[in-house]
């Protein structure tokens, strides 16, 4: 009998989702067949078997996690065939090279194969996010303008512009050589097409979004412009790349190099006599022991104002690498920023200005509600990448309806809002769409879908923002929903809401109708996935029936958490939430 | 030691002047780097090429001369491996002439090198009028004032003289006038066992003179190990007609034959306290040349000892001035003064440079030769530092018995937590060429694995430190030492 187990699917991947399997017990398979379909962080890949038999029994299921060197199927080895053979006396031998992946099957490997299952793997979000943003959201454009070159650069210098009115460029081609305070870098160009007019010229100082030059006739292709398709290529050498961290550690301490640095004092020269080789009595040696780096990695170490006695060796005796002295200026650098506070976000907080010069001015410590709501709401903002989908309800119909209801409402003591109606359709629409009403759990790797529905109403207080939260909204009735929602905004305005009455939300809605606007793009309230947005409804001319009909339409506004929730399924739900004010009767049949 | 820069010359060095006052190993190599990342230097010594007293009166003739002494001891050892030469007969003056031709060689090579670089090579000597400009009196007559941005101070040493010692006479020689071998004295008096006396004294001894080493301390070469010292001390009792340790001079007179030599100390019987020299070689060591004409003028400082003070980047606390070589410390040593030379001028093109090395070796070029590097067992016992000491001997050296030369031992000193090669030292034939592989294991941080790891040329000398470094580890092919514990 034979195993058949997860071959190495690739650098860094050591696990996958196993989404089809193609086999089953009693079925026959031969070397290089596909058996399954196993989605990793990259892609969706096709597994081919590495052995040949009458498969006995598969041990893994649809919807599994399958690490690499687990056992998927065993089989039988039967009808030994030419390729049985050799296969049997492959297994004697080291696993061949891993040509379309079916390596690791020899016994030397199995042992080998249960460690990396251990690692976790790496996380796909930074891949996974701006491929998305690409095929969502990407406008038409017919210029190509200076793209983001990387954290905290926002300027370069033009020292080398490498196309002319005319020049025929592709995507992903170099343009030009820009010069950041971190390095020189390639930027490629994100458009093809013919180059109509160069708007910057060598020399210059180029801002990110500055336009660099436009295209003939507009017939561009256009990759996503927010991010360069290719990272740009930094040309920096081993010693300049710590220099430059070094620089900037010390910039972030707030100090010069020479502050950093102090230079070397004189110090006397020794006093002994005869041939000493012993360093200590060399003028100008200080009497330490020599440190175990070689002479041009005590270079680099100087150059880059690390002191080498300060560094760990990781190589043998101790001895200091290259890589330890460029670690140990890392791991400064970092340190020099982690000890400017990131209290509200992972970004230091931007030197301000004296604004007394311009005029008088007032202090106020920022406290309570305040402090809690910037500090929440940026880190919401630093951890979710937003997007806002735009959509509007005709509600017509159900502003009849709910000037109906009105009354009943009001005699249970509540007030029928749309605000209150709103509940009863989220909480409908999130039980149709369940990956809006749950979080993200990074360091499990994991998706938590909540079964409950609990919705936050954002409510403008004396104190400020403050959001009370309404359980189990999908068992309530709307007049429920009302009475509830006015009793918690009361308590709220009266200051009597609890911590406990604003926690344990999975969604949330805020409604700024009452003040007005046609559109905003709320933040997502962490660790929800996603927010709806109401802003003032208004009659507005719709073209019904082979003309002009004035219609109450509601503008709504989703943002939602692009780590879970896809353009195309957040544009689907906001669609049945407009239609669900549209049409009430859907909340009776399917909410 | 250095690494090449890679940096190419900055605005900085672009249209810097630069003065290297001294020419010798350090003053040149200075002087030439300097120019090679372009900026204007000028260099000033009273020699008619760039040598210094290295070229013309050190290292470069006192070897011609031992490759000379060592031909002769061997001509006479090959009696042992049957052949048999006659007597040799001596010509002084050709022997003086070939030395003289080979330090016009090497002067001469740098002269040329010197031109090559469009160095200003000025024959004079200096003197500060400040901080910036120095009075060069030309040696051809006539006098400037040159302005520069930056001076490097190279101006060597000088052999040191014990006043009461000090005797105006025609046989009293210093290593200068000992290398100009005007004659070959029936008798010399080495006052000194350092390794300027005992590298003349064996030329002498080999070229017929009766030698007697006087040194005061308990051994010969100071500072050296002494078992490194112990087979030369063999092979040169076997040379001199006398080594007197820890025994002064008390006087030295002149009499009509000759110099006479009373001597002071424990070893000194009724029978030796008394004796005469045809001449007297004063070797005790050597003197920094840092009485610089003006100096005061300037920041720098010169310590108790004569040395001018600087920091790792070599600069003087005069911040437009730079001093390396001998005139700021020990070792005394070329080598030493050549890396300090171009460190000095790469802190002045602007790099982020020190003198840090881990090891400088010392070399002393009698026969056996002895050289060592790094720690020595004497100074990690001063430092009561941890050691552990691994020694092959050449008898079980396949190559030195092939050239009849098992006097020698190769080791390491480890460090026993750590198994690093901290030091190494080597007696015997051609240690000072093996040395170089010493320095560099020291300078790379090397483990005595790494060296016992090293497949070494059979059969060479060279082997013997990779056999030390399987001693370490009690597994040495020719040496059955197995590892004690």
């Amino acid at each position: 009998m034979i195993e058949f187990k997860l071959p190495a699917l690739g650098e860094n991947i050591d696990q996958g989702d196993l989404v089809r399997l193609m086999v089953a017990p009693g079925a026959t398979v031969s070397e290089g067949q596909a058996i399954m379909e196993l989605e990793t962080d990259k892609a969706v890949v096709e597994v081919p078997s590495s052995v040949s038999g009458t498969i006995k029994e598969v041990l893994v299921k649809e919807g599994d996690k399958i690490k690499v060197g687990q056992v998927i199927f065993t089989a039988d080895n039967n009808g030994a065939s030419a390729v049985d053979a050799k296969e049997a006396a492959r297994q004697q031998e080291p696993a061949p090279p891993p040509r379309p992946e079916p390596a690791q099957r020899s016994s030397g490997t199995t042992a080998a194969a249960a460690k990396p299952q251990q690692v976790p793997a790496p996380q796909p979000e930074s891949q996974a996010t701006p491929r998305r943003n690409r095929s969502t959201d990407a406008p038409a454009s017919t210029e190509f303008r200076l793209q983001e070159l990387g954290e905290n650069i926002s300027e370069g210098d033009l020292v080398r512009l490498m196309i002319a009115p005319g020049a025929k460029v592709s995507e992903g081609q170099p343009v030009m050589e820009l010069e950041t305070d971190k390095a020189v870098v390639e930027v490629p160009s994100s458009v093809s097409g013919i180059v109509n007019e160069v708007k910057v010229k060598e020399g210059e100082k180029i801002k990110v979004g500055q336009v660099i030059f436009t295209l003939q006739g507009g017939a561009a292709s256009v990759a996503e412009p927010a991010r360069p398709q290719r990272q740009p290529v930094e040309h920096v050498s081993g010693q300049h790349g710590a220099r430059l961290a070094f620089q900037a550690a010390i910039r972030a301490e707030g100090k010069t190099e020479e502050q950093a640095l102090p230079p070397d004092q004189p110090r006397s020269a020794p006093a002994s006599f005869s041939m000493p080789a012993q360093l200590g009595k060399v003028a100008g040696t200080e009497h330490r022991s020599p440190v175990p780096a070689a002479p041009h990695t005590r270079r680099l170490a100087r150059e880059i104002g690390v002191d080498i006695y300060e560094v760990k060796g990781t190589g043998p005796g101790g001895r200091i690498s290259e890589d330890d002295v460029k670690a140990h200026a890392k791991a400064a650098l970092s340190a020099a920023t982690m000890q400017v506070p990131a209290r509200a976000g992972h970004f230091a907080a931007p030197k301000l200005p004296d604004f007394a010069k311009w005029g008088k001015i007032e202090r106020v410590s920022m406290r309570g509600v305040r402090r809690k709501t910037a500090e929440h709401l940026a880190e919401s903002w630093n951890t979710i990448p937003h997007v806002t989908q735009h959509d509007r309800a005709d509600i017509t119909e159900l502003e009849q309806l709910r000037a109906r209801f009105a009354p009943k409402a009001e005699q249970a003591g509540g007030k029928m809002t749309v605000t209150a109606i709103a509940l009863k359709v989220c909480a409908a629409a999130l039980k149709v769409f369940p990956q809006f009403n749950a979080t993200i759990d990074m360091e499990k790797e994991e998706i938590i879908y909540k079964q409950y529905i609990s919705i936050g109403v954002a409510a403008d207080t004396d104190r400020g923002l403050l959001v009370p939260v309404i359980r189990d909204v999908d068992k309530k009735n709307i007049v429920e929903l009302a009475v509830e929602l006015s009793q918690l905004s009361q308590k709220a305005r009266d200051k009597k809401i609890t911590l406990a009455d604003m926690e344990g939300g999975t969604f949330t809605i805020t409604n700024l109708g009452g003040i007005g606007g046609t559109a905003f793009s709320p933040i997502v309230n962490h660790p929800e996935v996603a927010i709806l947005g109401l802003s003032r409804s208004r009659m507005e001319p719709e073209w019904i029936g082979g003309k002009f009909e004035p219609r109450l339409i509601l503008p709504l506004s989703l943002s939602y958490d692009h780590r879970l929730i896809d353009g195309a399924d957040a544009a689907r739900f906001l669609r049945w939430i407009a239609e669900a004010f549209e049409q009430p009767f859907l909340l009776s049949v399917q909410g | 030691m250095n690494e090449p820069l890679n940096q190419p010359p900055n605005e900085r060095t672009n249209n810097l002047r630069l003065a290297v006052v001294g020419a010798g190993p350090g003053g040149y190599a200075a002087a030439f780097l300097a120019a090679d990342l372009g900026i204007q230097v000028t260099l000033i010594d009273p020699e008619a090429n760039p040598g210094g007293v290295c070229l013309y009166r050190g290292c470069i003739p006192s070897k011609a001369l031992l490759h000379v002494a060592k031909l002769i001891e061997e001509s006479q050892q090959a009696k042992n491996w049957g052949i048999e030469f006659p007597v040799p007969k001596i010509d002084l003056s050709r022997l003086r002439g070939w030395k003289e031709n080979v330090v016009k060689k090497l002067t001469g090579g740098l002269g040329q090198l010197s031109k090559q670089r469009k160095v200003e090579y000025i024959q004079g000597r200096a003197a500060f009028e400040n901080s910036n400009s120095l009075r060069i009196t030309k040696v051809d007559a006539g006098e400037t004032t040159l302005t520069f941005d930056r001076i490097i101070l190279a101006t060597g040493s000088r052999p040191a003289i014990i006043p009461a010692l000090k005797l105006d006479s025609p046989r009293m020689m210093d290593s200068t006038e000992a290398l100009n071998l005007e004659d070959i004295p029936g008798s010399l008096l080495v006052v000194g066992g350092g390794y300027i006396g005992l590298e003349l004294g064996s030329v002498y001894a080999a070229l017929g003179t009766r030698v007697t080493v006087v040194e005061m301390l308990p051994g010969l070469l100071p500072g050296a190990d002494r078992d490194l010292v112990l087979p030369l001390h063999k092979r040169l009792e076997k040379m001199f007609e006398g080594i007197l340790l820890n025994t002064t001079v008390a006087s030295l007179k002149e009499d009509g034959t000759g110099i006479r030599a009373k001597f002071e100390g424990q070893s000194v019987q009724e029978n030796n306290r008394e004796k005469t020299f045809d001449r007297v070689l004063v070797s005790v060591g050597r003197k920094p040349n840092s009485e610089i004409p003006g100096l005061e003028k300037t920041q720098v400082q010169v310590n108790s000892r004569h040395f001018i003070e600087v920091n790792k980047q070599l600069q003087t606390a005069d911040p437009a001035i730079y001093a390396i070589g001998d005139v700021v410390g020990e070792p005394m040593l070329a080598h030493k003064a050549s890396h300090e030379g171009r460190v000095a001028v790469e802190a002045i093109a602007g790099h982020k440079v020190a003198f840090e090395p881990n090891a400088i070796p010392a070399v002393v070029f009698t026969d056996p030769e002895v050289a060592w590097c790094g720690l020595t067992e004497t100074q990690a016992e001063k430092e009561k530092r941890e050691i552990r000491v691994a020694k092959f001997p050449w008898g079980a050296s396949g190559r030195a018995v092939t050239i009849d030369r098992p006097d020698g031992m190769t080791k390491l000193i480890v460090d026993p937590q750590t198994e690093r090669v901290l030091g190494v030292g080597i007696v015997g034939a051609g240690a000072g060429e093996l040395i170089a592989e010493g320095v560099l294991a020291i300078e790379m941080a090397a483990l005595a694995s790494d060296v016992a790891m090293t497949i070494h040329p059979h059969p060479t000398l060279s082997e013997t430190v990779m056999e030390s470094a399987e001693v370490f580890f009690g597994t040495s092919t020719h040496v059955f030492r197995p590892k004690r514990g």
